[in-house]
């Protein structure tokens, strides 16, 4: 089962798509991947403040901001069938595979986290992704953050469309964009 | 508390008129001034409630305890607010700040508001 959750900067669905988590019974593991990575202050305080909400919750961290299959390196093979794995979040792993050691075409890209997103989606038995809203505040941008947009942009239709639930995250309440009935 | 949130320029203000066209209403204008009390015995309306809350953060006062406090006085108040947060995240630190604090604030608000509506082209969904 996939889920995503979507939403802007401070709208809570770090806390709704971590809920997600917790409220899933069916695994023996739970995997919180953890793609930011920690370049200034304020990155550190948003890793603080994620790693305080996770407190107790018993979920194993993996830092993997980008190449995001080696994550599966990361997990207990024999138990990968009884994982939840939930992913937070696809705007820093496509801004940290665009603008790694080398500038990346979009469309590479897009390509790259979508196959990877396939393959580990069909290891795992459940993926939670959370991901960003950046697409509603008017600016026209410089070309290279366009190219992002018009990554994250894509890689979120095609994971929309391929998702079982997709959830959007309004000032922390949750509303259901899709939802297909049936799935577990 | 009922909280009204949406992107700019999409009617909030006339949408929360509409729906509320029997009561006697008292719009404070918070983008030009401040929290004030005495109503005269009309539902306060916040509108510009971002605005308000960024000039609060220019000024490095708390907006976050005088905004509660103003609601434990105004209980039947509402609160019209931009939703500023589906962008890319900016490099400055105060932008930033504005955005994180805004956004969390609203969750507060909508935790603790009887009715939240997102306001779109005018058309408003209920999402509480």
């Amino acid at each position: 089962m996939v889920t995503l959750v979507l939403g802007g900067s401070g709208s809570g669905k770090s806390a709704i798509a971590e809920s997600m988590l917790e409220e899933i019974k069916d695994v023996e593991v739970k995997y919180y991947l953890a793609t930011m990575q920690v370049y200034d202050e304020d990155a550190q305080r948003k890793v603080n403040r994620h790693r305080e909400l996770r407190r107790g919750k018993g979920f194993r961290t993996i830092e993997q901001p980008r190449d995001i299959l080696q994550a599966l390196d990361q997990m207990d093979p024999s138990r990968l069938g009884e994982s939840a794995v939930l992913l937070e979040c696809m705007s820093n792993l496509a801004a940290n595979e665009m603008f790694g050691k080398d500038v990346r075409p979009a469309d590479e890209v897009v390509r790259n986290i979508v196959q990877g997103i396939r393959i580990l989606r069909n290891r795992v038995r459940h993926l939670i992704i959370v991901s960003n809203n950046v697409f509603e505040d008017g600016v026209r941008y410089d070309p290279a953050t366009t190219a992002y947009m018009d990554a994250l942009g894509k890689i979120n239709c095609v994971l929309a469309s391929e998702s079982d639930e997709v959830t959007e995250v309004v000032a922390g309440i949750p509303v259901i964009l899709k939802k297909e009935r049936g799935k577990k | 508390m009922e909280l009204f949130i949406g992107g700019h320029a999409q009617g909030k203000l006339a949408y929360v008129m509409q729906t509320h066209k029997e009561e006697a209403l008292d719009v404070i204008e918070g983008d030009k001034e401040d929290l004030r009390k005495g109503h005269d015995g009309k539902r306060p309306v916040l509108s510009h409630f971002h605005l308000w809350f960024r000039k609060c953060l220019e000024e490095g006062s708390d907006p976050e305890t005088k905004i509660q406090n103003w609601i434990q006085e105004n209980p039947d108040s509402i609160i019209i607010s931009d939703e500023i947060g589906n962008g890319i995240v900016p490099t400055e630190q105060k932008e930033r700040d504005y955005r994180e604090r805004l956004g969390r604030i609203q969750i507060e608000l909508a935790k603790r508001a009887e009715r939240v509506e997102r306001v779109i082209c005018g058309i408003g969904q209920r999402l509480k």
